[in-house]
């Protein structure tokens, strides 16, 4: 008899423990499983426990000018090479190694910080639209329609060319240049689940809007949201590292990689590795984001579509 | 009929959309600091000129002011005269306030228009090779999901993701023209410099058009007309080159509208690397200029041209596949 309830009992409760995790892990583990996703990941935790401790473990200042170890190559390049610069130096003798991964930090925390921004924009005004609906829905979209038909490189580099480019700035500007994405799919979301019988509900109960909305909605779907947004972290470095690359970017002395390599382009004939190093770093850092992202997207289309 | 109701809606939401972009560009221009009169002026222009000069031109208004003579100049065709280059082509960056020698300023549209063919040149190759390159593969890819060219693909479009357009430039520029001496890179003498910034930009635009495409040939190779077509007796090759590929172009097509914007970015920088005398070089010289008229001419130029485009967009998706509704 208790046999008989012990099973009768656990087998609803071990369906309910698979299902009833939070979309969020299912798509984590979902992803953790597929190659892409261990290499992306992989060699991002290398570059990013290099960017984090390199610097200030080899005590070599990245800003330090040694006009004696000037144009050194890099490793096995030449004859000049020597172990304590890796990537070589540049023309004034500054490390290159640790100057691109000072300008890995820069690129990366800007990266982040304006995905955060176009998040926080886009998902607001896209649950309000889609919530809302009727006028307020056709007076964010049609600005949605108007700020996706700028190209925004140009607003960008206006804004940035126009003033002076600080690091909140450009994320500032980063970040709006993305958000009618965001804005769009939050709002598709939103009115998809505002008819569900729990919205309703709730609003019968006396709820107030801004308490359905941050309560029940917002944590629902925002988090699968998160996922994709990896992918941007990628998008948003490049377009730093360009902004950097044009002198709008982030202003030397700081390394960042956009002006390292604008600097090294002048060196390029006899120097090749200034301009093309910090490159490789960027793009391994990319690679390994966009590979994360990539799985990401992938894991949740699955269970989206399966779910 | 419907086509011609169709495109009246669609132009007038166009012509808002324009107004907006107009109204924006405008308003950022004069809120951020940076005076122009100070940069045409000269830097040893005593203060009282700059602010004499800056009346005369009403600069000095009230932007809603400003903006209404402006707009009313847009609508008659006329966007205005470039702040600081004159119309033989010389610069004037720098000059002093009371050069003689400078001339009669540049009109905005001539100076677009000039710039404008190369841009479209470049924007047309570029676009050539990267629908080659990614229909070879996205096709490859979406015919077989899982398979070895999947796996290709998916590589492919993850690396070239992740190439920063202008360090890509850099590199093959050294490579290809440096190292090699097989392509011109720098500056305009032929067809031939076109081909190298081509390269750079087909290769920032086909990771998109890789996934897009096999993804959508890949759902439309399990859609049950084509397991019909087989038992039709229909060729494979028949069937994927006649049905599949031309339902499969629909989403690739309304990509190409949206990706305009991005092309756009990617032109501007590949024509600042390469010093190719396009739109995109005229606006990043315009911006460090603070050449306000010229940037604003830029702005409304492009996004009516993106306006215009995803307009043909839909108008092709609705005549290669009539289920579509306008």
């Amino acid at each position: 008899m208790s046999a008989l309830d012990a099973t009768l009992v656990a087998q609803p409760l071990r369906v309910d423990v698979a299902a009833s995790r939070s979309i969020g892990r299912r798509i984590l583990s979902h992803a953790g499983r597929s190659t892409e996703f261990r290499i992306g990941f992989a060699l991002f935790t290398l570059l990013a426990l290099a960017a984090a401790f390199y610097p200030e473990l080899s005590g070599i200042d990245p800003l330090k000018m040694n006009v004696r170890a000037r144009l050194l190559p890099p490793l096995f390049v030449g004859e000049t090479w020597s172990w304590a610069h890796p990537l070589g130096t540049d023309q004034i003798g500054r490390d290159m190694l640790v100057r691109s991964l000072v300008g890995l930090r820069y690129s990366f925390l800007i990266g982040v910080a304006s995905v955060a921004v176009t998040l926080l924009i886009g998902c607001a005004l896209g649950t309000i639209a889609g919530y809302f609906g009727g006028r307020t829905d056709t007076v964010v979209m049609r600005i949605t329609d108007a700020q996706l038909s700028i190209p925004m490189i140009i607003l960008a580099i206006a804004v940035l060319g126009v003033s002076r480019p600080t690091i909140p700035a450009i994320i500032l500007v980063l970040g709006l240049s993305n958000w009618p994405v965001y804005a769009r799919v939050m709002r598709s979301m939103v009115m998809a689940e505002r008819g569900r019988e729990y919205v309703r509900a709730a609003q019968v109960s006396g709820a107030t809007h801004p308490r359905i909305i941050l309560t029940l909605l917002v944590p629902l779907l925002v988090p699968p949201l998160l996922f994709t947004s990896v992918l941007d972290v990628a998008r948003m470095m490049i377009f730093e590292s360009t902004l950097g690359f044009l002198g709008l970017g982030v202003q030397p002395p700081t390394p960042t990689f956009g002006n390292i390599i604008a600097d090294g382009r002048k060196y390029l004939l006899n120097a090749w590795w200034i301009a093309t190093m910090p490159g490789v770093f960027l793009c391994l850092t990319l690679t390994s984001i966009n590979l994360i992202g990539a799985a990401f997207e992938r894991a949740r289309n699955t269970i989206h579509g399966g779910a | 009929m419907f086509v011609l109701s169709f495109l009246t809606r669609r132009l007038a939401q166009g012509a808002v959309i324009i107004f907006l972009v107009s109204l924006l560009i405008f308003t950022l221009l004069r809120v951020v600091p940076g005076d122009p009169v100070r940069l045409m002026a000269g830097g040893m222009a005593p203060e009282a000129l700059i602010e004499q000069i800056a009346t005369q031109m009403g600069l000095r208004d009230p932007i809603p002011v400003q903006f209404g003579r402006y707009m009313v100049r847009v609508v008659q065709g006329d966007l205005g005269q470039s702040f600081v280059r004159p119309a033989n082509g010389a610069s004037t960056g720098g000059a002093t306030f009371n050069d003689t020698t400078r001339g009669e300023r540049a009109k905005v549209l001539d100076l677009i228009f000039d710039a404008l063919p190369m841009t479209l040149q470049l924007a047309a190759l570029a676009l050539l090779f990267a629908l080659v390159f990614s229909s070879l593969l996205g096709i490859a890819a979406g015919l077989h999901p899982g398979g070895i060219a999947d796996k290709l693909a998916f590589t492919v479009s993850s690396v070239f993701v992740s190439l920063p357009n202008f360090w890509l430039g850099i590199v093959l520029a050294l490579l290809l023209s440096v190292k090699l001496g097989w392509l011109p890179a720098i500056g305009y003498g032929g067809f031939s410099y076109t081909v190298l910034p081509a390269l750079v930009l087909a290769v920032e635009l086909s990771p998109v058009l890789i996934r897009t495409l096999s993804g959508a040939v890949a759902a439309q190779m399990s859609e049950s007309y084509v397991a019909v077509g087989h038992v039709r007796g229909l060729s494979p090759s028949r069937i994927v080159a006649a049905h599949a590929l031309r339902n499969a172009s629909v989403p690739l097509l309304n990509l190409l509208g949206v990706q305009f914007s991005s092309l756009l970015g990617g032109v501007i920088i590949v024509e600042y690397i390469f010093d190719y005398p396009g739109l995109g070089l005229l606006t990043i010289n315009a911006v460090l200029q603070r050449d306000f008229p010229l940037i604003q001419g830029i702005a409304i130029v492009t996004s009516a041209i993106f306006v215009l485009i995803n307009i043909l967009v839909d108008l092709a998706a609705t005549s290669i596949d009539p289920r579509l509704e306008y």
